[in-house]
């Protein structure tokens, strides 16, 4: 190893620290040395995923510590604890102060918050993480999945496999209304339907109202769109009730979500854990060599967890991205980065990816998990390759909204 | 009546009037990721080139730039409020006269110059989507319009049959109705198609019933 790095990621309670990276110089030249925003809720209500992503970008760093000598990487850590207006905040700290590239945000709320200052001051937004689509921002970078590589492969595996009614539940913001209407959409246009749609504020855990409704009901399947401790609630308090009434809710009533990652399923407990569909470009569960070395790395660097996540593995891949992007272009300028980046291609740990150069989303590959008791996923679908991103579903929505209520009638005499 | 909503404009095709290339570089690039294909109109001697009969309403949305010099750019038939294509007023200076031109020119939506990308597809759905709803109110306006102008042959029919067949003012109005919704036209123009029969038959003296009529089960 020829440089050591030793971390000291600290933060001051208002503001950047003055953390960062210590390098140990070996003699090797490098010639650039960038300070790179890494901006994640590490604490607060869906800390567990954020914890995860800051981990998979963590060992990325360290990876290109190693592989890319001649760029120096200096990851700034910021944790705005799930509150949108540090969001902004240490967005605007950064930005200003010169960083050029941040990579950030889980949650769409907290991405459509810093967008605007990423757009004023010219840096890069790294996003890492599957999301709702309907966006492309110049100033974004969209390493997770697009709606079309998420939910309408769902729509397409459940309509074939488990049933064709359904129950929505989901936070009560712009991910899961937007993902339960492209859900909606595409069910009734291939003759499904959605029986009910119940949002909750973020960290709700009360769910024993609507799931009596969903009980009543009796869909073929709920779909997920409960984000942190809301959905781990869900889940227990679902599985319990299924339970108490002689279901068994695995089999009878399944949970599927776009969410749902393996330091998730350990969050819901032991006994619940398993017979959950997630729709997912990546599980660590993948047979492949470059997974194998991904996750026994990052599993080696932070033994004591969260369990490497689909989000955990964008924040990888925007990282290593990120990073051959600043070697190739020479510059951390956001529209050479941005040039560089499009010509990228990536053995990532789920499969070759690269950035569309057109929406600058990533080509992914879309698989369907059902979770085990050992909380992890089996891949029981599979794409045969990488899939184009379609943010705004322009290859894969009708053209007019599909109307779900019945036709106003009048009574004629 | 629900208006249809349009959400995916894939296979679109915009028509941009501008001689400030510069301004609306953001709105070709961003249009290209919905599917949209542009195409700039030269501008002669303050008028657009283009023939208004071949643009289709289902593809082709117009933007036009308000600040452009000389007389009214489109040459539309009937009211220039209502276009036959959607049209985006595209903004720079804001001054109630250019304003005022683009709504002239039936403009349903905005969008500011220079064009920042995030705003243009709020600009498409609200334009097209309202383009769209304001089309139905009118179709539904002409309409009512037609209606208005019938209302005279629905009243001669009702006292042709009371007068000549003898039934209340009630029970006419109500088989005229009937028969109108049968045949699926409006009530006001089987009116007018019955007065014309009824003007051609020879003058009943008895109270019978006249062409047409179903026989009525009792």
């Amino acid at each position: 190893m020829l440089l050591a790095v030793v971390w000291l990621v600290a933060q001051t309670p208002n503001g950047i620290s003055a953390g960062g990276r210590f390098l140990f110089w070996n003699g090797l030249m490098v010639t650039s040395r960038h300070r790179i925003g890494v901006m994640f809720s590490t604490t607060g209500s869906y800390s567990v995923v954020a914890r995860s992503m800051l981990n998979g970008a963590l060992l990325a760093f360290e990876e290109i510590s190693r592989s890319f000598p001649d760029i120096g990487l200096e990851p700034i850590v910021v944790n705005p604890g799930g509150d949108l207006a540090r969001y902004a905040e240490y967005s605007l700290q950064m930005t200003s102060s010169g960083i050029r590239h941040v990579i950030g945000c889980y949650t769409s709320s907290s991405r459509k918050e810093v967008i605007p200052c990423f757009e004023k001051y010219d840096a890069l937004l790294w996003y890492p993480s599957h999301y709702e689509g309907f966006e492309t921002s110049n100033n974004v970078i969209y390493t997770g999945a697009s709606p079309n590589q998420h939910v309408l492969p769902l729509v397409r595996y459940m309509l074939a496999e488990i049933g064709s009614s359904a129950f929505c539940v989901g936070s009560n913001y712009i991910w899961a209304w937007e993902n339960n209407r492209i859900f909606r959409e595409a069910m009734i246009a291939q003759g499904g339907k959605v029986l009910g749609e119940r949002y909750f504020a973020i960290g709700d855990t009360e769910f024993d109202q609507v799931i009596d409704t969903i009980l009543s009901e009796r869909p073929d399947f709920v779909f997920n769109n409960l984000i942190g401790e809301s959905a781990y609630a869900f889940f227990r308090l679902f599985r319990s009730a299924c339970r108490a009434r002689g279901i068994d809710q695995a089999t009878q009533i399944p949970i599927a979500s776009c969410t749902l990652s393996e330091p998730e399923l350990e969050e819901i407990g032991h006994d619940m854990v398993d017979g959950h569909l997630s729709s997912s470009v990546y599980f660590s569960s993948l047979r492949s060599p470059t997974n194998k070395a991904f996750t026994t790395a990052y599993e080696r660097a932070f033994p004591n967890g969260p369990a490497v996540s689909a989000d955990a593995e964008a924040s990888y891949i925007a990282v290593q991205l990120l990073a051959r992007s600043l070697s190739a272009a020479g510059t951390d300028e956001v529209s050479a980065v941005k040039n560089a980046v499009a010509r990228q291609r990536l053995a990532a740990p789920q499969g070759e990816v690269w950035i569309d150069p057109q929406t600058f989303h990533a080509w992914l590959t879309p698989r369907i998990g059902r979770s085990n008791r050992e909380a992890r996923f089996d891949a029981i679908v599979e794409e045969a390759g990488p899939i184009q991103p379609d943010p705004y579903l322009v290859q894969s929505s009708p053209r007019y909204a599909v109307v779900s209520h019945t036709p106003n009638l009048r009574i004629a005499k | 009546m629900v208006a249809r909503l349009l959400q995916n404009f894939n296979g679109s095709r915009a028509l941009i009037v501008t001689t400030n290339r510069t301004a609306v570089e953001a709105l070709e690039t961003t249009l290209v990721k919905l599917g949209v294909t542009s195409e700039f109109l030269a501008v002669t001697d303050g008028r657009i080139d283009i023939d208004m009969a071949s643009l289709k309403a289902e593809r082709d949305i117009l933007f036009v730039d308000g600040d452009l010099e000389g007389a009214l750019p489109l040459e539309a038939e009937g009211d220039p409020r209502l276009p036959p294509v959607p049209v985006i007023g595209l903004v720079g200076v804001e001054a109630p006269s250019r304003l005022k031109r683009l709504v002239n020119l039936g403009a349903t939506a905005f969008l500011r110059k220079p064009v920042h990308s995030a705003a243009i597809y709020t600009a498409l759905f609200l334009g097209v989507n309202q383009f769209l709803l304001r089309n139905d109110m009118q179709n539904r306006l002409d309409d009512m319009e037609r209606r208005r102008r019938g209302r005279r042959s629905v009243i001669k029919a009702v006292l042709a049959l009371t007068t000549q067949v003898g039934i209340d003012d009630d029970e006419a109005y109500n088989r005229l109705r009937r028969e109108s919704m049968r045949l699926r036209v409006s009530l006001e123009e089987y009116c007018e198609e019955f007065l014309g029969r009824w003007a051609a038959m020879p003058k009943v003296t008895a109270r019978e019933e006249p062409p047409g009529w179903r026989a009525e089960k009792k």
